[in-house]
């Protein structure tokens, strides 16, 4: 008879960060809580050898690395850790996958930080949302929008997982955001 | 890098019986699933200690996000006590360390093989619904990449005509489980062999569903507050089954999804096919005080 195997730390960690994920993803503009503050929990619960990885920060690259996905340029990417704060970085972002009609799930995943409760207002409609959710954003470019909804050609698209500190929301590609 | 970098401490036993490496994968394909509601994503499906076909797909799924403070719930076309229910269940509570439910109320994740409880799930909950045949066009077009391009060009034509021709040769539509509904506007999914009684519960939910189907390796999800529209034409309203006026022989509970049950005499009787709901009749008959959710049909009717 085994005995029942107790999650370790890193298991409780990445349970926990899905867990955050999963939630924030299927209530979009609702606010969850990672484990721990910053990216690097959500690069470890999703990201390995079989992901193709782009970072803009160095010693979250490094992190990545050696979890084993490969550090590619933005553009071949399924998952990019990067500011959304510049005109530089909207140009990146104009670049990323969005998948095929055919295949929806090879769109990017992108993760960004933000300041969550200060900003630009922002109306959200669609799946996972009862009626109208509202959420305010600053630290992302104001051309940010209009460049996801231009990429967000359902079902067509990229995730947009946005973290403050330890919190967490999440943009899935079905959500349309108004700015307001 | 060597590969002692990238393998973890050896351990007897992966918490969860999946390993880190097939639980980071699923939780990419689930991102990409609720994001996109009702579209299959292709996934690996790892092998677990059950046969393909008996609910791995789910399993996979539970195992991926269940952990020690968990309630799991299981159950085989309404039954907490079937023994596929009963196997799956306590595979998950020994790999995990989670607790056991029959309570549909006390569950924070259902995994479920046809059914969905007649109790409302809530924002807590998560229900997985084990899926054997995930693609609804297969019965019209048997080519899975043909298959895959007509749901990228949204190609439906071949559903309608499929239950056109049903109503013409026997005048209704003759599917008595996985009645294709349109998710979002924008994907048909097959709701797995779940009765078009519970169809209605996925339309608008306050719960996540997961739908998972292990063999057939295809992950899909209808998240919260999202459409689910049976195919239905305008002028044919869709019917659920006329289960409305029939009593339960053992709870006595009228009004909710039925077992029908061949009798000695060639008549049939009838049970309530989710069976933890009629034992909490049973006890409540019983003078017991149980606690019953709110259910989504009331007398029959969808509330």
């Amino acid at each position: 008879m085994l005995a029942t195997p107790l999650p370790d730390a890193e298991e409780i960690r990445d349970n926990a960060t899905f867990d955050a994920v999963l939630g924030a993803l299927s209530r979009p503009g609702t606010l969850r809580d990672l484990p721990e503050p910053g990216p690097l929990c959500i690069a470890l619960a999703l990201l390995d050898r079989e992901c193709r990885v782009h970072a803009g920060d160095e010693t979250l690259s490094a992190r990545i690395a050696a979890t084993g996905a490969a550090l590619v340029p933005a553009h071949e990417a399924d998952h990019v850790f990067m500011a959304a704060d510049s005109a530089e970085a909207l140009a990146v972002i104009a670049g990323l996958d969005t998948g095929s009609h055919l295949y929806p799930d090879e769109g990017a995943t992108l993760i960004v930080p933000a300041r969550i409760g200060a900003g630009q207002a922002l109306q959200l409609t669609g799946p996972g949302i009862k009626s109208v959710e509202r959420i305010c954003l600053d630290g992302i470019h104001p051309g940010f929008w209009a460049l996801r909804a231009r990429l967000c050609a359902y079902p067509r698209g990229i995730e947009v997982l946005i973290h403050d500190g330890a919190r967490l929301l999440a943009l899935p590609r079905s959500t349309q955001v108004t700015e307001v | 890098m060597s590969l002692s970098d990238l393998t973890g401490r050896w351990k007897a036993f992966s918490y969860g019986f999946l390993d880190a490496s097939a639980k980071r994968e699923l939780r990419r394909k689930m991102i990409k699933a609720v994001a996109v509601p009702g579209c299959q994503m292709p996934y690996a499906s790892r092998e677990v200690p059950i046969a393909r076909g008996w609910g791995t797909g789910g399993l996979q799924v539970t195992l991926t996000l269940v952990k020690p403070s968990s309630t799991v719930k299981v159950i085989d076309q309404g039954a907490d006590d079937s023994v596929n229910a009963a196997s799956i269940r306590r595979f998950l509570s020994r790999v995990s360390g989670a607790a056991e439910t029959w309570d549909t109320l006390d569950a924070t994740l259902i995994q479920s093989r046809h059914r969905i409880p007649e109790e409302k799930l809530t924002r807590d909950q998560i229900l997985i619904l084990q899926v054997p045949n995930p693609e609804p066009l297969r019965g019209v077009e048997p080519n899975m990449s043909t298959a895959r391009q007509m749901h990228a060009d949204a190609d439906y034509g071949r559903m309608w005509l499929q239950l056109y021709e049903q109503m013409v040769r026997s005048g209704r539509v003759m599917l008595g489980a996985s009645y294709p509904a349109m998710v979002n506007g924008r994907h048909v999914m097959t709701p797995s062999p779940i009765p078009r009684w519970d169809v209605k519960k996925l339309h608008m939910a306050e719960h996540l569903t997961i739908l998972s189907a292990g063999r057939e390796k295809r992950i899909f999800a209808v998240p919260p507050y999202t459409r689910v529209e049976p195919l239905v034409f305008d002028d044919v309203p869709y019917k659920v089954e006329d289960h409305a006026h029939l009593t339960c022989a053992r709870s006595g509970v009228t009004g909710y999804f039925m077992n029908e049950i061949p009798q000695e005499d060639g008549s049939a009787g009838y049970e309530v096919s989710d069976s933890h709901f009629g034992i909490k009749a049973i006890d409540a008959r019983d003078g017991g005080t149980p606690t019953v959710g709110q259910t989504w049909y009331r007398n029959g009717e969808l509330a």
